[in-house]
């Protein structure tokens, strides 16, 4: 019952004083208000589950701050304090929202009892709003989880099917040159353009092979190799990989990792991967002399590994996008846009949970968490991924 | 100095690829052979001499690794080796395990393939001498024996 918090608002200071006094002996010390202008700015300050509300008072009146409590505070009950037999304020309370009216004088114990009401009905509501909140919260993380998976597939499978002419280019142009540096096309005309198109195939070959491989890496499922893993040594090779590109650029790297992390069940070049794809991430977005940390902690059957930066941070409007796939900031060309993308795919292979939280200006932190053992699930493998294509093939076709 | 051509058999389901491919390895002087499933990769064998096959792991109907066991039981000394899709490095391990002298990722780099057919030609040459040699010394010994 202490964490009922109730203001009395009522001009008669001996009654609304006597009245706090008893609800304090019950446990419920209320805040005190003598007029409706004091009580809005109470307020204001701090949320109040309970108001209980005289009528009848000089300046603002009963029923206009019930409307300005019910425009601001929605969530805020009140109970109506009216004079003796003025049924009608009470009624007309009721109707604008007040969660009910008592006739004075008062009788305590039914005063104390529908507070307890009012009260119950707020936590009530408070719940409804929270499960209605987390379901919500539910429901979009499945849908993005799903259309991620199937993005994925999809991905996957193209990636897949591009590989074949790629190759197929790729000796094409290779070729070519050959044949270019044989000594009877020395005196070919205009040979440079032919060697100038010819690199920018092989660089354009290359640059989609990245794309593939990435997005293959991705999907496949084969590669996995579990076995105990020392993740504070892990830790230190990924940043040992990446050091020279931080020292590069003037950003210090630090990390804190409390000594009771011990090791997990896991894949560690695929964990080194994510570290080294967030670690790199945070070296681009941060400015010269900035500060990246991990942090590596045990929490109860999992670990937690946060990397945060101090560089520019992500907009708001683009913190959900980071992790679809193709998504990029970075100038076409340089970023494939699937670094975030393939990191949580493995995150969520080896059965944890990527988060971010970030604010535009101070940086960005990432936190994955990581159960200390875990049986990887069956993948589709590449035949499947194949017939998957076939599929939206024939969908495509019959919808024709 | 002159080239030594490798004799090759690029086995491939991928027309255009294996085209490709076989003109590049031709440009290098390497003498080239194509075949576009398993079946006619081992027929060519049958009458071909060849040093090196290079097997694309993925095929319709007779698959690589089929391929390669047939290959490795009627020709011990042909070497194989082995293009993989991406994901399929198991199979490339399996492969291996079998008996191919090396496996590569497909799009591979021309650099890697040369690299890798040079050394496949230098086992089955050192292979090649090993028994040329031994078959020496058996002679010399049943012609000691009859001396």
């Amino acid at each position: 019952m202490k964490d009922i918090r109730l203001l009395l608002v009522d001009d008669e200071n001996d009654f609304r004083q006597t009245l706090a006094k008893r609800l304090t002996k019950k446990g419920i010390p209320p805040e005190q208000a003598e007029s409706g202008e004091k009580a809005l700015s109470i307020l204001e300050k701090k949320e109040m589950h309970v108001v209980v509300l005289d009528v009848k008072m000089p300046g603002m009146q009963g029923i206009e701050v019930l409307q300005h409590i019910k425009e601001k505070h929605p969530r805020t009950e009140v109970i109506f304090l009216t004079g003796h037999a003025a049924t009608q304020d009470g009624v007309d309370g009721i109707k604008r929202g007040a969660f009910d009216y008592l006739s004075k004088p008062v009788e305590f114990e039914h005063l104390l009892s529908k507070i307890k009401q009012a009260y119950d009905k707020v936590v009530r509501e408070e719940e409804k709003l929270k499960e209605a909140e987390f379901r919500e919260h539910m429901e979009m993380q499945m849908v993005t989880t799903e259309k991620l998976a199937s993005l994925g597939t999809l991905a996957a499978g193209v990636a897949h099917e591009i590989n074949n002419p790629l190759a197929i280019i790729n000796e094409s142009a290779g070729w070519l040159k050959l044949i270019l540096n044989k000594e009877e096309m020395a005196q070919m005309p205009r040979r440079q353009d032919f060697e100038k198109a010819l690199n920018k195939i092989e660089k354009g070959v290359m640059r989609a092979k990245r794309i593939t491989h990435q997005l293959l890496g991705f999907a496949r499922k084969d590669d996995s190799v579990f076995s105990e893993v020392n993740i504070m040594e892990l830790v230190e090779e990924a940043v040992h990989l990446v050091n020279r590109e931080a020292a590069n650029k003037n950003v210090e790297i630090i990390h804190e990792i409390s000594p009771d992390t011990g090791t997990i069940w896991s894949d560690p070049y695929q964990l080194r991967q994510v570290l080294i794809n967030l670690l790199t991430n945070a070296i681009h977005a941060t400015a010269a002399g900035g500060r990246i940390a991990i942090i590596l902690e045990a929490v109860s059957d999992n670990v937690k590994l946060t990397v945060k930066d101090n560089g520019h941070g992500i907009p708001k409007e683009n913190l959900k996008k980071i992790f679809e796939p193709f998504f990029s900031t970075k100038p076409p060309g340089e970023g494939t846009g699937l670094g975030l993308f393939v990191t949580r795919g493995i995150v969520e292979k080896l059965g944890g949970t990527i988060e971010v939280t970030s604010k535009l200006g101070h940086g960005a932190s990432f936190y994955i968490t990581l159960p200390r053992y875990f049986k990887i699930k069956e993948n589709l493998d590449q035949d499947e991924r194949i017939q998957f294509l076939d599929h939206l093939a024939e969908l495509s076709n019959s919808t024709r | 100095m002159i080239k030594i051509p490798t004799k090759v058999l690029l086995v491939d389901d991928e027309e255009g690829f294996a085209e490709m491919l076989s003109l590049r390895l031709k440009e290098l002087g390497e003498k080239v052979v194509v075949a576009h499933s398993g079946q006619e990769g081992l027929d060519i064998l049958a009458k071909t001499s060849i040093d090196v096959v290079i097997l694309d792991i993925k095929m319709p109907g007779m698959d690589g690794i089929e391929t390669l066991r047939e290959i490795k039981k009627q020709y011990p000394i042909i070497e194989v080796i082995l293009l993989t899709g991406h994901g399929s490095t198991e199979t490339a391990v399996e492969g291996m395990k079998l008996g191919a002298f090396d496996y590569l990722m497909k799009p591979a780099e021309f650099g890697d393939l040369a690299a890798k057919l040079e050394g496949a030609r230098k086992r089955k040459d050192e292979q090649e001498e090993r028994i040329r040699k031994a078959e020496a010394k058996l002679l010399l010994r049943r012609s000691g024996g009859a001396f």
